[in-house]
């Protein structure tokens, strides 16, 4: 039962990766000039080296070619090659790859540390001052937007000489609270939803301790959106944190992307999207698994 | 009633916000690319009522950089206010090339909110196109569109939009760039409001007045356009509230990044793009400067997208 | 008393699956096994039997709302199940269902004179004036006041939007009007008053009923015959002669 299941969520991952990697592939080919193109502009180098070079990256051969040298490339782990660094895209994504993981992992750590008691006690207390605050604190930290909240962190920080400490406890500072209040509201409403069902209201006619009545009705009935939640993060570890990494300078995937974007860097553009679809893709498996296991209902199905 | 305080607030909020915008050729007191070479970052002037010796004037007045007072002049060669020539008045400071913040924060308003109500109604006409049309015909149209939109909700939302506008030609004229942008921030948004106009089509197809009016022989035209279609009225009010502000980030962001609206046309995204460089950033404060619209702005829209996703809730 | 009538619907050995699942799972249901049943000019027949029996689907099926797998429905003497879709939609009006819930039939942001003059509407009958005076016939047919027109069907009672959705059925004037359910959300005495509205209507009509009823009390008074479904068969047939 668990096998058939995560075959056919692995089945339906793996198709949505060869077609996000395709589809990348493709706008890129509709793109207009490559990453020769600017050399060719350059009247020193010689059309004999631009050849040259075009040959050694493979850009004259066709669509078809390149995308099985591409998966024939990523299948044993290299992603292709980089043709502004001239190295494996893996040997140049992966320290990347690991600091924006250092830095996202911390952050969301964090958020979830905060945001989970929180949310549930504001629950436990809805319409009491303190829930009240929360929500309208929350709506406010979300409408401001990620870019701003970055440069107003690092403003203060700035003029407060906290930039001393610099690097990772800066960036998770700026992360951490940009993904605070959106968690903080879905574990809200999630517990909330929870503790209004009609079988709780019932147990707590029953008499059952209000101790008993969360920890045995609500939180195994919230928990449910909560892992769908959990799942969401996972996802986003990689691509939660680009704009993040570009105004604090974490040198994480985002700047690299970006400077692969920028100079057409076809296969570290392919790569750092493929692996955030990957990244996109586990999350929400690892969410499906964890229902598996949490749900009743669904281990029934 | 007293839940519609909140809305009524950030209704008006709204209007205000988008009039400030809309009127910015008279409200600002300058061009917005007028340049000053020799002003460049100047701190934002301070008013006063009182002079050095604490004599009160009736007509406000700024300082000017050799302590002399500079009056204020309302409503001179269609400004609102501004100061007599050599002068000038920069009450949000100056950039890098001694531009003034107001004239630009304002210019950029408007094209930054006409930017993002476009790209919302481009993504929401193909999201009502598609999810009309996949919901109502059903079958293979509908699954296989619907896995389009998966793969699109499926990618990172920014990498993606960072990917498809560096593809796309990054020097033309800045009217052609403003259109580029504006089309792929909505193009790219498509799926999510196919996806929920979709579903809500599926269950007002299934309504016992649209089986009636086939029974007596209703063609589809009649049963989309009279039937179907005001049912998904409310999803695209409530999605409308959330991607206006989303589209003016998206925009932001990608200007911020170099990859937007290019200069010397102000938009609050390039306005902000000077703050990359980490000196602009920590001694120039005011070039935050968009942020002061872009959080009422994004507060009134949450709020109104709020209300409508709680009205639409039925408890 | 039915004997000299000419038979208006045949519904001949008519059967209907249904797939439940996807693709890859998918599991037959047998809504209705081999079905035969006809229904005289002007008569009344009861449809009786368990949730689940296909009573609705082949209410459905004869309302050309659901094709059958197999078997063939006759309506005056020709074979809807062959006709093309383009025909078939001509006699979709000569046949009416109102619906179980009447209340979801009527579309809560239209007014009862939207509402009344929609099939008119659909069909292109008439100009928007002569709509208006027929919807207002309609309207003062089943028992409404008129002023009753100008209100938004949320506004409405029970009864009253059970009236308007039969003022709705007969616009295009059927000739067979299918009552599914239709009058089961009411109390006692509308049930009662809506059934003499029902019998007064068929006189002057000449309409043919096909009454779906989940207990027989309700509809004893004017039926002609009562068919009682069994997970998609016919287990019995009675003809009543009064």
């Amino acid at each position: 039962m668990l096998k058939s299941f995560l075959l056919r969520r692995l089945q339906h991952t793996l198709l949505l990766l060869t077609l996000v990697s395709m589809g990348s592939f493709l706008l890129l080919e509709l793109a207009p000039g490559d990453f020769l193109t600017e050399t060719t502009l350059n009247p020193r180098i010689s059309p004999q080296t631009l050849a040259s070079l075009r040959d050694r990256f493979g850009l004259t051969k066709s669509l078809p070619e390149r995308y099985f040298y591409w998966v024939r490339s990523a299948a044993q782990g290299e992603f292709g090659i980089s043709f502004a660094y001239d190295m494996p895209v893996r040997a140049l994504i992966w320290p990347r790859m690991l600091s924006t993981l250092l830095l996202t992992a911390t952050s969301l750590g964090l958020a979830w540390m905060i945001a989970l008691p929180l949310g549930v006690w504001a629950a436990a207390r809805q319409g009491s001052w303190p829930d009240r605050l929360l929500v309208l604190s929350t709506s406010g930290f979300l409408s401001i937007p990620e870019l701003v909240f970055a440069c107003g962190i690092l403003i203060i920080a700035a003029k407060t000489q906290w930039l001393r400490m610099g690097g990772l406890p800066l960036a998770v500072c700026v992360l951490t609270p940009v993904s605070l209040p959106l968690l903080l509201r879905h574990i809200r409403a999630g517990v909330l939803t929870a503790s209004g069902a009609t079988y709780v209201r019932a147990a707590r006619a029953h008499g059952v301790s209000e101790m008993r009545l969360w920890f045995r009705h609500v939180l195994p009935a919230a928990s449910h959106p909560l892992i769908s939640l959990f799942g969401l993060s996972v996802a986003g570890l990689l691509s939660s944190s680009l704009l993040v990494e570009v105004v604090v300078g974490w040198p994480g995937l985002g700047p690299l992307f970006l400077e692969a974007v920028g100079a057409r860097d076809f296969y570290v553009v392919t790569g750092v999207v493929s692996l955030s679809a990957i990244f996109l893709a586990a999350g929400t498996l690892l969410a499906d698994m964890l229902l598996y296991f949490c749900d009743p209902r669904i281990r029934m199905n | 009633m007293r839940d519609r305080i909140p809305l009524s607030l950030a209704v008006s909020g709204l209007i205000v916000l988008h009039g400030i915008c809309l009127f910015a050729g008279f409200l600002s007191p300058y061009d917005p690319t007028e340049q000053n070479r020799t002003l460049s970052f100047a701190a934002p002037a301070r008013i006063h009522f009182f002079d050095n010796q604490g004599v009160f004037h009736l007509r406000p007045f700024v300082y000017n950089g050799n302590s002399t007072r500079v009056p204020l002049r309302f409503c001179v060669d269609a400004h609102l206010f501004g100061v007599a020539a050599p002068d000038r008045i920069f009450l949000l400071g100056s950039d890098d090339y001694g531009r003034d913040q107001l004239s630009r924060l304002l210019h950029g308003g408007r094209i930054s909110l006409v930017g993002g109500w476009l790209a919302t109604i481009l993504s929401l006409g193909i999201g009502v196109v598609v999810g009309t049309f996949a919901g109502f015909r059903g079958g293979w149209v509908d699954e296989a569109m619907m896995r389009v939109a998966e793969l699109f909700l499926a990618l990172p939302w920014l990498y993606l939009l960072l990917a498809v506008r560096a593809l796309l030609p990054l020097t033309v004229d800045p009217e052609t760039t403003f259109l580029l942008v504006t089309a792929t921030i909505g193009v790219i948004g498509w799926a999510r409001p196919a996806r929920l106009v979709r579903s809500a089509v599926l269950e007002a197809k299934e309504r016992a007045y649209v089986q009636v009016a086939r029974g007596f022989g209703a063609g589809s035209l009649h049963l989309v356009m009279r039937h179907i279609l005001p049912e998904t009225r409310s999803v695209v009010f409530t999605q409308a509230a959330l991607l206006v502000p989303l589209y003016i980030l998206a925009e932001v962001t990608l200007s911020f990044l170099g990859l937007g609206l290019g200069e010397p046309a102000p938009s609050w995204g390039n306005m902000l793009a000077p703050l990359r460089q980490y000196h602009v950033l920590t001694s120039f404060w005011w070039m935050v400067a968009p942020a002061f619209f872009l959080v009422p702005l994004c507060l009134c829209f949450q709020v109104c997208a709020d209300a409508l996703t709680k009205s639409n809730t039925p408890c | 008393m039915m004997t000299d009538r000419s038979t208006l619907v045949e519904v001949r050995s008519v059967t209907k699956s249904f797939t439940r699942g996807r693709w890859y799972s998918a599991q037959r249901v047998l809504a209705l096994d081999s079905v035969t049943l006809s229904i005289h000019c002007g008569s009344t027949v009861a449809l009786v039997g368990a949730s689940g029996s296909g009573k609705s689907t082949l209410a459905r099926c004869i309302a050309q709302m659901e094709k059958p797998d197999g078997g063939e429905i006759w309506f005056d003497g020709r074979n809807l199940t062959a006709l093309a879709p383009s025909a078939c939609r001509r006699f979709r009006t000569r046949i009416q269902l109102v619906p179980q819930n009447v209340a979801a039939s009527l579309n809560p942001r239209w007014t009862a004179a939207q509402i009344v003059s929609e099939p008119l509407c659909v069909q292109r009958w008439g100009r928007a004036n002569d709509r208006l005076r027929r919807s207002l016939e309609l309207i003062e047919s089943v028992g409404l006041d008129s002023s009753t027109l100008q209100q938004n069907s949320s506004h409405l009672s029970g009864g009253q939007r059970t009236r308007l959705a039969l003022a709705r059925a007969l616009a295009l004037e059927p000739r067979l009007l299918i009552l599914d359910e239709s009058l089961a959300s009411l109390d006692l005495l509308l049930q009662a008053q809506i059934i003499n509205l029902l019998i007064d209507l068929q006189a002057r009509h000449s309409l043919a009923y096909l009454v779906i009823a989940h207990d027989m009390t309700l509809v004893a008074a004017m039926t002609d015959k009562v068919v009682e479904l069994q997970q998609g068969k016919i287990v019995r047939q009675d003809v009543y002669t009064c």
